[in-house]
C-alpha cells in the first residue's frame, strides 16, 4: 500500500469558466501516476481531462518542448507542460495555474495576443540589407554567430514575460522574448533594419531591472538578460564608434556644398545615437545598483487607488466578512477589470481592524474563514492562518497580506495598486 | 454566423502554408489573404518539429538528377516523376530564399558555407540543417514574415468543411469553427489553399503532434477531392518509447543513424546486418521499421516492447554535441542517449499519400489547391528523411505563386456556395451537444488507434485488412452516440470528437488502398504478399468519395517519363 500512496498525487488546477466571469478558482484531483519519472505535467492534465473532468482545457501542440504552447505556472514557476516530468517536482503536491500577465480565455488557457503584439514592437523579422540570392559565407567560430549562439532557438512561449515583474509596471516595455530576438537581429551582419530596430527596443531595455527571472525560466536555455546587456552595451558602443566619425574641420567646410536636408540627417542621426550611448551608460549604472536591491514600490508608475469595498454596517463587529472589490488593473500587458475577494475583520476600535487580502501567501489560492476554529484555510496545499494574520500551519512563506484602508462617510475603502 | 471574405484562403500555418502566404502576397501585395491555423500562430503542424533537416543540392559535386534518383529509389517508383522533379529542381532556390529573404540561418561549414549532414537512402550528404531541431528555424523565421507583412492569422480556429457551389465542382471556401469561443464562421474565397498537413495520430505510435488529427485529408475527401496512393504511410524506425506518456512515439532523428548508432534486438544483434547487409541502419525508413516490426514480432522485442537505438560507439561528446535536442529530449525521461541504449518502437510518421495535384498545385476541384503533407505523389512508396520539408516548403512556395497567377487570370469574382451548405454541416457538428447521455469520443479513438496499429499498421494482410474495415465503420457508427458536455468555447472533447471523425475518413482510406495493392512496396509491407512485382506493382491506386461515401478506386500504370527501375539497377 505504502507504493499505492507514493503514486497518488494531488493535483490543483486553476479553473475559469468565460461564461460565469468570476474570479477563478483551483480545482483538486487526485490521481494515480504509474512511473513519475515518465509522466509529464502534460499528460498529469490529460489523465484528468480524459478519467475526472472532460472540461477542463489546456493547450498543446507538439508534446516535445518546439513549439511553446503549453507554459504554465507549475509549483510557482513557468515551464512547459511537456517538458517537466513529476518526478523533477520536488513538492509534494502540484499546482498547475495559467501564466501571469494574459487574459484567460478558459482554465488554463490565455490569450497569447498581447505577447505577439509586444513582440512585433521590436521589428523581430528579418530584413535584408543585400538583395542576393546566394546565402552569406558566414564562419560558424565568427564572433556575431557565437554572440547569436542559440539565442535563435526561442519559441515564443511566453514564460519569460509571465516570470517577469517589470512588464507589470511599464506598459512600453516589449517584454525579454521580443528583446531576446532583437538582439539576435542586432547581432546578424546580413539584417538591414540595425538602426530602427535599435531605436525601437533600446528604451525597452531600460525597464528590465535585471532580475534574471527570464533567464531563469527559459525551457530553451536563453538569456534574455544577455540579450538587454547586449544591446545596451552595442548601443554605447555605436554612438562612441559614430562620435570618432565627427566631423573634421575640413568636413564642416565642405558643408557648404550638402544640400541643407542632408547635412541635417545625419546630424540627426549623430545626436540620436549619442542619445543611445548615454542613455545606455546610465541604465548599465543604475541598473548595477537596482539590481542588490528589492524593487520598491516607487518605480511602481501605476498610481495607487482607492476602491469603495462596501458600507461599514455591512461588516459585524468582531467578526470576519467577506467581500469583493471591482477595479481597472494595468497588468503587464494590457488592462483588465479585476475582482478580487478581500476578509474584513472588524474590531471595535477602528484602528485595530484589518483588512486581509485573501490570496495564500503560498501559490495564491484563495484562502477562507473558519468561524469554527477561528483560522483563515487555504484548501490547496493546507496552509493556515491565525486571525491575526501570522502563519499557523502548512507552506506559506509569510503572513497574509494586508491592504491600507481608510473610512470615509461610513463606507470601507481600501488602497489597490 | 460570421462571415468573411478573402480573395486567398489559406488552411493551416506550417511550412507549405506559410509559404505560400509569403508568396502570394510577394507577388501581389494588394491581394487579401487569410491564414486560419487549428494552434496558436507558427506553432501547430509538423514543420516545427522537423528535426534533421532539408535535403537540397547545393554542392557542385552534387546534381539535382543524383537527388531525383534517390527519391524515385526511395519511393520504390510510384513516384509522380514530374513533381518529384519540381521538387528535387525548387528545393535549392527554396534554401537560398529562406536564408537571403527570411533570415534563416542554418549550420555551418568551418569555411562558413552551408553544412550538409547524410541523412538515409541518399548518394550524397545534401541535407541542410539547424542542430537537430531545423523546424524551429525555418518555422520561427517564416512566422516573423508573415508578421512583417501584416498577414491576418486566425488563431486556434479550425477548419471543419471545404465549402463548394451548387456542382460541388468549384471550392467557394470553409467553414471554421473558432476553438476559442466555440462559434462557427464562413470564410468565403476566390481560391482556397488546404496545407494543414498530414499527420497520422491514427495509431498507438505517432510521431506528430497530439494536436494532428488529418483534418485536410478529411476535408478534401468529403469534398469529393481525388487521392491517390492513400495505402503509402510511412513508419519511422525510431520513436521514443516512454510508457504511458503522450511523448511516446515521438522521434529520434535520422541523423543518428546516419552519423552510425546502431539498432539492437533483445538478443543484443545487430539485426540490419541481416535484413540490409550492405546499408544496414542507414537503409530507408521502410526497411528499417519493417525490420524491427519483425524483430518484435518474433519476440525479440524488450520487454517495454521496442528495440533498442545505441550511440554510445560514436563518443558520448560527439554524440550531445550534434544532437543536443535529442539528448535532451531523452534526458527528461532519465534515457542517456549519448552512453547507453535508448528504447524505440516504429512509429507512425507521414503520408505519402494524399490530394492529388499538379505543377501548379491546383487539386481536381476548381479554386482549390493544395501541398505539403495533404498532397500525394511526389514521394511515391517511401519517403526520405529530410525531403518532407523539402516538399512542403518547394511546394507552399509554388502554390503561392500559382494561386496570385490564377487570380490575376481569373479575377478575385468568386463562386456561390450552394445554399444552406454551411447550415448543414454546422448542425452537423454541434449535435453531439443534443446527446445528454452520450458516449465519451476517447475510447473510439483509443480503439481506433489501436486496431489501426495492428491491422493497418507496418505489417499487412488480406484478412487483418478486411477486419480492420468492418472496425472502422464499427466505430465510426459508435460516433453517432457521442455526448458532449460543456459550453462550445475551448472544448477539447468537441474538438477530439472532430478530430475522430477525420481519424476515421483517413483510415478508412489506407485499409481500403491497402487491400487493393497485392505486392509488398516501399511503406506497404502485405504478409501475404511479401515481393514487390514489379510486372504489376508499377500502378497508382486513385479513389474518390463515392456517393454512398464508400471510396471508389481507380487504378492507372506510373508515368515513368523520366527514369525507369532498369536505369538505377544499370548503375
Amino acid at each position: 500500500m505504502v507504493r499505492e500512496y507514493e503514486h497518488t498525487k494531488t493535483v490543483s488546477v486553476f479553473r475559469y469558466d468565460p461564461s460565469i466571469r468570476d474570479e477563478g478558482h483551483f480545482d483538486t484531483f487526485e490521481i494515480q501516476i504509474a512511473d513519475k519519472r515518465l509522466t509529464t505535467i502534460l499528460d498529469v492534465l490529460l489523465k484528468i481531462q480524459k478519467e475526472q473532468d472532460p472540461t477542463l482545457s489546456f493547450r498543446f501542440a507538439c508534446r516535445v518542448s518546439m513549439c511553446g504552447s503549453c507554459a504554465l505556472v507549475i509549483n510557482g514557476k513557468e515551464r512547459l507542460a511537456c517538458k517537466t516530468v513529476v518526478g523533477d517536482l520536488k513538492e509534494k503536491e502540484i499546482t498547475i495555474r495559467p501564466l501571469n500577465h494574459f487574459p484567460i480565455i478558459k482554465d488554463l488557457v490565455v490569450d497569447m495576443d498581447p505577447f505577439f503584439e509586444k513582440y512585433k514592437e521590436a521589428m523581430p523579422y528579418f530584413d535584408p540589407k543585400e538583395d542576393t540570392e546566394e546565402p552569406a559565407v558566414i564562419k560558424p567560430d565568427s564572433k556575431e554567430r557565437r554572440d547569436i549562439g542559440l539565442s535563435t532557438e526561442c519559441i515564443a512561449c511566453g514564460c519569460c514575460v509571465s516570470s517577469c515583474s517589470m512588464v507589470n509596471y511599464h506598459d512600453a516595455y516589449c517584454g525579454p522574448a521580443a528583446i531576446n530576438r532583437a538582439f539576435t537581429l542586432l547581432a546578424d551582419s546580413r539584417d538591414g533594419l540595425n538602426e530602427q530596430r535599435m531605436s525601437k527596443v533600446l528604451d525597452s531595455c531600460y525597464n528590465c531591472r535585471t532580475e534574471l527571472n527570464c533567464t531563469d525560466v527559459c525551457p530553451k536555455e536563453i538569456s534574455p538578460t544577455r540579450a538587454i546587456k547586449y544591446i545596451q552595451k552595442q548601443a554605447c558602443i555605436e554612438a562612441f564608434r559614430k562620435k570618432e566619425k565627427t566631423p573634421t574641420q575640413e568636413d564642416i567646410r565642405s558643408d557648404a556644398k550638402i544640400p541643407a536636408d542632408v547635412e541635417d540627417n545625419s546630424r540627426r542621426r549623430f545626436l540620436k545615437q549619442m542619445t543611445y550611448g548615454l542613455g545606455a551608460a546610465t541604465a548599465a549604472v543604475v541598473g548595477g545598483v537596482l539590481a542588490s536591491a528589492a524593487v520598491g514600490p516607487t518605480l511602481r508608475k501605476t498610481p495607487k487607488q482607492w476602491i469603495h469595498a462596501g458600507e461599514m454596517e455591512g461588516f459585524p463587529l468582531n467578526r470576519v466578512s467577506t467581500a469583493n472589490i471591482q477595479y481597472t488593473n494595468l497588468d503587464g500587458f494590457y488592462k483588465s477589470k479585476k475582482t478580487t475577494p478581500i476578509m474584513i475583520y472588524r474590531k471595535p476600535d477602528i484602528n485595530q481592524s484589518v483588512v486581509y487580502s485573501s490570496r495564500c501567501t503560498h501559490l495564491g489560492c484563495t484562502v477562507r474563514w473558519d468561524e469554527g476554529k477561528q483560522i483563515f484555510l487555504c484548501a490547496c496545499h493546507g496552509g493556515a492562518f491565525n486571525s491575526d494574520g501570522s502563519v499557523k500551519d502548512g507552506p506559506p512563506p509569510r503572513p497574509l497580506d494586508r491592504y491600507a484602508f481608510k473610512i470615509q462617510d461610513g463606507a470601507l475603502f481600501v488602497e489597490v495598486v | 454566423m460570421e462571415k468573411l471574405s478573402t480573395d486567398i484562403l489559406i488552411i493551416g500555418m506550417g511550412g507549405a502554408a506559410q509559404l505560400a502566404a509569403l508568396n502570394a502576397y510577394d507577388a501581389n501585395p494588394d491581394l487579401n489573404i487569410l491564414i486560419v491555423t487549428k494552434a496558436l500562430r507558427g506553432k501547430g503542424g509538423c514543420s516545427r518539429m522537423v528535426q534533421g533537416g532539408f535535403n537540397v543540392v547545393l554542392n557542385q559535386n552534387d546534381s539535382h538528377q543524383k537527388h531525383f534518383a534517390d527519391t524515385l529509389k526511395g519511393g520504390q517508383f510510384i513516384n509522380n516523376q514530374e513533381l518529384a522533379r519540381i521538387m528535387v529542381e525548387q528545393a535549392t532556390p527554396t534554401i537560398k530564399e529562406m536564408e537571403t529573404k527570411y533570415g534563416c540561418f542554418f549550420d555551418r561549414n568551418p569555411d562558413g558555407t552551408i553544412h550538409q549532414k547524410p541523412f538515409a537512402g541518399q548518394s550524397f550528404d545534401r541535407t541542410v540543417h539547424k542542430g537537430d531541431l531545423t523546424g524551429i528555424e525555418i518555422i520561427s523565421r517564416t512566422t516573423e514574415q508573415i508578421m512583417k507583412r501584416n498577414i491576418p492569422v486566425l488563431e486556434e480556429h479550425r477548419a471543419l468543411e471545404l465549402l463548394t457551389d451548387n456542382t460541388g465542382k468549384q471550392v467557394t471556401g470553409a467553414l471554421i469553427l473558432d476553438m476559442k469561443c466555440g462559434e462557427f464562421k464562413v470564410v468565403e474565397s476566390a481560391a482556397t489553399l488546404v496545407a494543414t498537413g498530414g499527420g497520422p495520430t491514427h495509431y498507438r505510435f505517432f510521431a506528430p503532434g497530439p494536436e494532428k488529427s488529418l483534418d485536410g485529408l478529411g476535408m478534401l475527401y468529403r469534398a469529393g477531392v481525388r487521392m491517390v496512393d492513400m495505402e503509402m504511410l510511412q513508419f519511422h524506425p525510431t520513436g521514443l518509447i516512454v510508457p504511458g506518456s503522450v511523448v511516446a512515439g515521438s522521434l529520434l532523428e535520422e541523423g543518428l543513424r546516419g552519423a552510425g548508432a546502431h539498432l539492437l534486438n533483445s538478443e543484443g544483434e545487430r539485426y540490419m546486418k541481416r535484413y540490409d547487409p550492405e546499408k544496414k541502419e542507414r537503409a530507408t525508413r521502410d526497411v528499417v521499421s519493417r525490420s524491427s516490426f519483425l524483430e518484435m514480432a518474433a519476440g525479440r522485442g524488450y520487454d517495454h516492447g521496442g528495440v533498442h537505438i545505441i550511440a554510445s560507439h560514436l563518443g558520448p561528446e560527439f554524440v550531445e554535441k550534434n544532437f543536443p535536442g535529442m539528448c535532451l529530449r531523452c534526458r527528461i525521461f532519465g534515457y542517456d542517449l549519448a552512453r547507453k541504449p535508448v528504447p524505440v518502437s516504429p512509429t507512425a510518421h507521414y503520408l505519402m499519400g494524399g490530394a492529388v495535384f499538379d505543377a501548379n498545385c491546383q487539386t481536381s476541384l476548381e479554386r482549390l489547391f493544395v501541398a505539403g503533407e495533404d498532397s500525394g505523389g511526389v514521394h511515391g512508396a517511401n519517403r526520405l528523411g529530410g525531403n518532407g520539408i523539402a516538399d512542403s516548403c518547394v511546394f507552399g512556395r509554388l502554390a503561392g505563386k500559382a494561386m496570385a497567377e490564377y487570380l490575376k487570370k481569373n479575377g478575385d469574382k468568386k463562386a456561390e456556395t450552394s445554399i444552406g451548405l454551411a447550415e448543414e454541416l454546422k448542425a452537423r457538428y454541434t449535435e453531439p451537444f443534443n446527446r445528454k447521455d452520450g458516449i465519451s469520443p476517447y475510447p473510439l479513438r483509443d480503439q481506433l488507434r489501436e486496431l489501426n496499429w495492428n491491422k493497418v499498421g507496418v505489417a499487412r494482410n488480406e484478412t487483418d485488412l478486411n477486419d480492420g474495415i468492418r472496425e472502422i465503420d464499427a466505430i465510426s457508427d459508435e460516433t453517432k452516440s457521442v455526448g458532449i458536455d460543456g459550453i462550445k468555447a475551448y472544448n477539447l472533447p468537441w474538438n477530439n470528437f472532430i478530430d475522430l471523425l477525420n481519424m476515421i475518413e483517413v483510415s478508412r482510406m489506407v485499409a481500403s488502398s491497402a487491400l487493393l495493392r497485392k505486392e509488398t512496396r516501399g511503406a506497404h509491407f502485405r504478409e501475404d504478399y511479401p515481393d514487390q512485382d514489379d510486372q504489376n506493382g508499377l500502378i497508382n491506386f486513385f479513389q474518390e468519395r463515392g456517393k454512398d461515401g464508400v471510396p471508389v478506386f481507380e487504378q492507372k500504370p506510373v508515368d515513368l517519363k523520366y527514369l525507369k527501375p532498369v536505369d538505377v539497377k544499370k548503375q
